[in-house]
């Protein structure tokens, strides 16, 4: 099958474990987005399939060819393997088509300026041919980043953290650009974040990848965000209320209502995770939980509201997301309940 | 088309013969999407699902017959592969009217079967192999 086949891959750095048995599959013109915290081997896993890194245990495969296993390795410079850098690694003393063009060995010098000229058409830079790097914004460097890194082709393209340098601003377009760019190329796209939105809004598929250098869940962004199976994955999207329980006639009691616990034992108990959009908060109603509001935050669209349960919850304290048009007064008081969709509950051990 | 490739076999000719046929089913779909018979998914997408919960208690046995040291975590990873198929079965459901759902299906199929199911199988590839293919046969 066209693309990245890694399988059963261990790697260790001394007696510092960081891919257990990691296995994945990235199909020609997809992205998938390897999502964890440092240290959870994402960036090993990006050298490994790069042949930056000698292979240790399994066999990496790129269009159905073995490029490494543990008696052979194919050089990085043959496996078709374009490389981006967050720090785009842009050679300072070429301009910016001689480092569109620099991997294009075996091209003639007018086809490979052509094909280097195409690519800087795709990502809006042919006008900056001439210019060298120091000329260039963030934002451009990254943009001749990924001109480079397609211009020969590659079947794989492996991108670590790329778009980390930028700010917030110009982040969003570029992201958006780039999505467009690897879509039009139909290569295999392996990108590692540690932002859980970039992930969400670049990935066909994401892989949260543990502490302990395993594979946690792989799925479209929707299943990741509303079906994590794992508290991890779960708490990865940001702030998260918490309570925990016991399994009674299929479901769980919490202070804000009950929540259905499927698949999981009678009489085991469990923690429930609500997300703070799954907290529904009603200020002309009579049901749910009453809570007494501490503060509110704007976030631009959304507010942030924070608010303690008074009776029987003993002033937890609750994040809520609403509407910034809803700006409930301080010390007000009102009630809360749950949204069963972005409740997830985990088994305790 | 998927194909059962080398890299993707197990040696294990009961395990292989079981994926090669969900791959066969999943062309069946793809075919169906391909040629304008999108209504007829939900029925192979149903077939799919029970031909894939056979062929995981059938594995599931086997591991623990072989003696398989993570028997259990495979399969509570089949058990977290039953959204997954509840998905793909409202994709089908929606394919005829809808093209996202049609190109949801199609991508989710090959994920699905080449990266969840088999990729993860490589896993004990390595146990079964020590185990010896008779037994596992």
């Amino acid at each position: 099958m066209k693309g990245l086949h890694v399988i059963g891959v261990s790697h260790a750095f001394g007696d510092n474990k960081v891919l257990d048995n990691a296995s994945l599959l990235i199909p020609a013109g997809e992205v998938v987005c390897l999502l964890g915290p440092s240290g959870s081997g994402k960036t090993t896993l990006l050298r490994l399939a790069a042949g930056l890194e000698r292979l240790q245990k399994g066999q990496i495969l790129i269009d159905d060819v073995v490029v490494a296993d543990q008696t052979m390795q194919v050089a990085p410079e043959h496996r078709g393997v374009g490389l981006m850098f967050q720090d785009y690694a842009l050679f300072p003393h070429l301009n910016v088509i001689d480092n569109v063009t620099f991997g294009l060995l075996g091209h003639d010098n007018a086809e490979a300026h052509r094909r280097g000229m195409k690519m800087l058409d795709q990502v809006g830079m042919s006008q900056s041919a001439s210019k060298y790097p120091h000329m260039l914004s963030g934002g451009q460097q990254q943009r001749v980043a990924l001109a480079r890194a397609l211009a020969p082709e590659p079947k794989l393209l492996l991108l670590d953290e790329p778009f980390s340098g930028l700010d917030t601003n110009l982040r969003g377009q570029i992201r958006e650009d780039t999505l467009n760019v690897l879509k039009q190329s139909g290569v295999a796209t392996v990108m590692v974040t540690h932002d859980p939105e970039e992930a969400m809004f670049m990935a066909d598929r994401i892989k949260i990848l543990g502490e302990n250098g395993q594979i946690l869940q792989s799925g479209r962004p929707h299943e990741i965000y509303y079906h994590p199976q794992h508290e991890f994955v779960a708490k990865l999207f940001g702030l998260m209320n918490r309570f925990e329980g016991v399994v009674a006639d299929g479901c769980v009691d919490t202070p804000l209502g009950k929540v259905f616990a499927r698949g999981l034992d009678e009489g085991r108990k469990v923690e429930v995770l609500v997300r703070p959009e799954g907290v529904i908060l009603q200020s002309d109603r009579q049901t749910g939980a009453p809570v007494e509001v501490i503060s509110t935050h704007l976030l631009g669209h959304d507010n942030i509201v924070r608010v303690s349960l008074t009776n029987g919850g003993n002033g937890k304290e609750l994040y809520v997301r609403v509407h910034h048009s809803f700006e409930p007064e301080l010390s007000k008081r009102i009630t809360a309940g749950i949204d069963p969709e972005y409740a997830f509950i985990f088994a305790l051990v | 088309m998927v194909e059962i490739t080398p890299s993707f076999l197990l040696e294990s000719s009961a395990l292989d013969e079981d994926h090669k046929q969900l791959a066969g089913i999943v062309n069946q779909i793809t075919e169906a999407l391909d040629q304008g018979r999108a209504e007829s998914c939900e029925d192979l997408v149903i077939h799919f699902i029970k031909s894939t919960k056979i062929h995981f208690a059938k594995e599931e046995a086997l591991l623990a017959q072989v003696g398989y040291p993570n028997v259990k975590k495979h399969q509570g990873h089949h058990k977290s592969l039953n959204t997954k198929m509840e998905h793909m079965l409202e994709f089908a459901k929606m394919a005829p009217d809808n093209e996202m759902a049609r190109d949801s299906l199609r991508r989710e199929l090959v994920f699905f079967l080449m990266d969840d199911v088999i990729t993860t199988d490589l896993e004990f590839k390595a146990f079964i192999e020590d185990k010896g293919k008779s037994e596992t046969d």
